[in-house]
């Protein structure tokens, strides 16, 4: 292929990248928060949906020019298409980032079991955002094996915010039983922490989609 | 955008039959421009009005300006040689001269009086080479014939033949038609590079090379200039609904 065409998927990869480390950073922030107890830094997550869907749709005409202009083939038709798709997931992403912090934040009130909460979400949160940084760092990957492995790396997060949020939602579910008065605040702290686990779950389809890119076989998103 | 040449109201008859009608289009500096149609829709016919090749037409008759630099090249005080010297041309098929690598690149230069044998046609020899990619594969052949070299190669020698007379202007028509696909992207690459000293005008009936390498399109058809835009626009979003039927291979 030309250079130019090289030049204009290196550019597409940087947008890409960059969206992706924009909720990267947020889902930091959002850990230090949790960690340090400092519910009220979750107000500081500057992610707009609005920018990054703004973005999302550069990427996506500059990703249609390029198939246009260049008609890829073969490996360098998949990246794109895959970069297509991956746009969409990382808008998603970055929804739910946004929407925990502002869900946590809210539900998180001294009437409800903090130190239990504090207790799941942290790991929770922790998984969410090492299975979507793993998920990103295929981007760059070239060698088959490391992206099989990242890929199971990822496999492995996500089935872990699963068992995570599954012991959280019992345990809540515990409390409500236990106090009813308290189900709608303890029902909007299990939506929040449901984010989380959509995010490891896109991160599983970011993952999917950049394994197809660079080794082949068919698109297979859940 | 400079524009280094403009085409105002261009018409042009092979006898009674007329192939240009009314084609005005203002050429970039430092630019490719490519010319798409189907066959017999007027596109060489206007790559060579270009440089005054259809003048070797014996029933060629023309209207119109084409302005390069501010001047007509159809005014009658215009020396026509010194119009394809400014004006070069590479051809569909390779056509290197019976001569060596050395003589088919110094031939022009040394006939033009640009340089004298010796070290000044030595250096004009190898940066020609060098500008078009083909220097690492000859220079320990230079007095091998041109026509030794396989058909990429060839058109290569024959880009840095045009280019070793200092031209302006660079006419490409359909440059990579006879050309595999390793060779052809490599004359691509070139023409990429070439284009930050020259203004290049290809004919191609390559659509996707059209799109790969040129900043502005041209669809003719039936020797009308139908569409003119960025490239990108043209294969993106033509204006014009013949245009998307031509590219999408609807017709033509």
């Amino acid at each position: 292929m030309l250079k130019v065409y090289e030049e204009k998927l290196k550019v597409i990869k940087g947008d890409i990248l960059e969206i992706g480390y924009e909720v990267l950073d947020a889902l930091e922030l959002c850990l230090r928060a949790l960690q340090q107890n400092h519910i009220c830094d979750l107000s500081n997550i500057e992610l707009s949906e609005k920018k990054i869907l703004a973005k999302s749709n550069d990427i996506d005409n500059n990703i249609v020019t390029t198939l246009a202009l260049y008609s890829p083939e073969a490996k360098d038709l998949r990246h794109l298409v895959s970069y297509l798709k991956l746009t969409n997931e990382l808008v998603r992403t970055g929804a739910n980032a946004k929407d925990f912090a502002k869900k946590f934040k809210k539900s998180f009130t001294d009437d409800l079991n903090t130190n239990m909460i504090l207790e799941y979400t942290i790991p929770l949160l922790r998984s969410a955002l090492l299975s979507l940084k793993t998920a990103l760092s295929i981007v760059d990957e070239v060698d088959a094996k490391h992206i099989q492995e990242k890929y199971r790396r990822v496999v492995v997060e996500e089935s872990k915010t699963d068992d995570i949020f599954s012991m959280i939602e019992k345990n809540i579910l515990k409390l409500i039983a236990q106090n009813l008065d308290l189900s709608k605040e303890y029902f909007d702290m299990l939506k929040a922490l449901r984010r989380l686990e959509k995010i490891a779950d896109r991160s599983v389809s970011i993952a999917n989609l950049l394994q197809f890119a660079q080794v082949g076989g068919d698109i297979s998103q859940s | 955008m400079d524009v280094k040449v403009k085409v105002d109201k261009l018409n042009l008859w092979y006898g009674t039959n007329q192939a240009l009608h009314d084609i005005s289009i203002d050429l970039y500096d430092n630019k490719i421009t490519a010319l798409i149609g189907a066959s017999g829709c007027g596109k060489s016919t206007f790559l060579r009005s270009l440089n005054r090749m259809n003048d070797l037409v014996e029933s060629a008759k023309i209207q119109g300006n084409v302005i390069v630099d501010g001047k007509n090249i159809y005014d009658k005080d215009i020396d026509v040689v010194s119009v394809r010297k400014r004006i070069g041309m590479v051809f569909q098929q390779p056509n290197p001269f019976p001569k060596s690598i050395y003589e088919n690149v110094a031939y022009a230069p040394l006939k033009h009086g640009i340089v004298k044998k010796g070290s000044d046609c030595d250096e004009l020899v190898e940066s020609s080479l060098k500008s078009a990619g083909i220097w690492e594969e000859v220079k320990d052949k230079l007095q091998a014939p041109g026509t030794s070299l396989s058909g990429g190669q060839q058109q290569r020698l024959c880009i840095a033949r045009t280019i070793a007379v200092k031209p302006d202007v660079i006419l490409m028509d359909e440059p990579t038609s006879a050309l595999d696909p390793i060779s052809t992207e490599k004359i691509e690459a070139l023409m990429l590079e070439l284009k930050k000293s020259y203004t290049i005008v290809t004919v191609t009936h390559n659509m996707q090379q059209a799109a790969r390498i040129a900043d502005h399109t041209a669809f003719f058809h039936l020797g009308e200039l139908v569409e003119y835009d960025e490239t990108e626009k043209i294969f993106v979003n033509p204006k014009l609904k013949k245009t998307e039927d031509y590219i999408t291979g609807r017709f033509g």
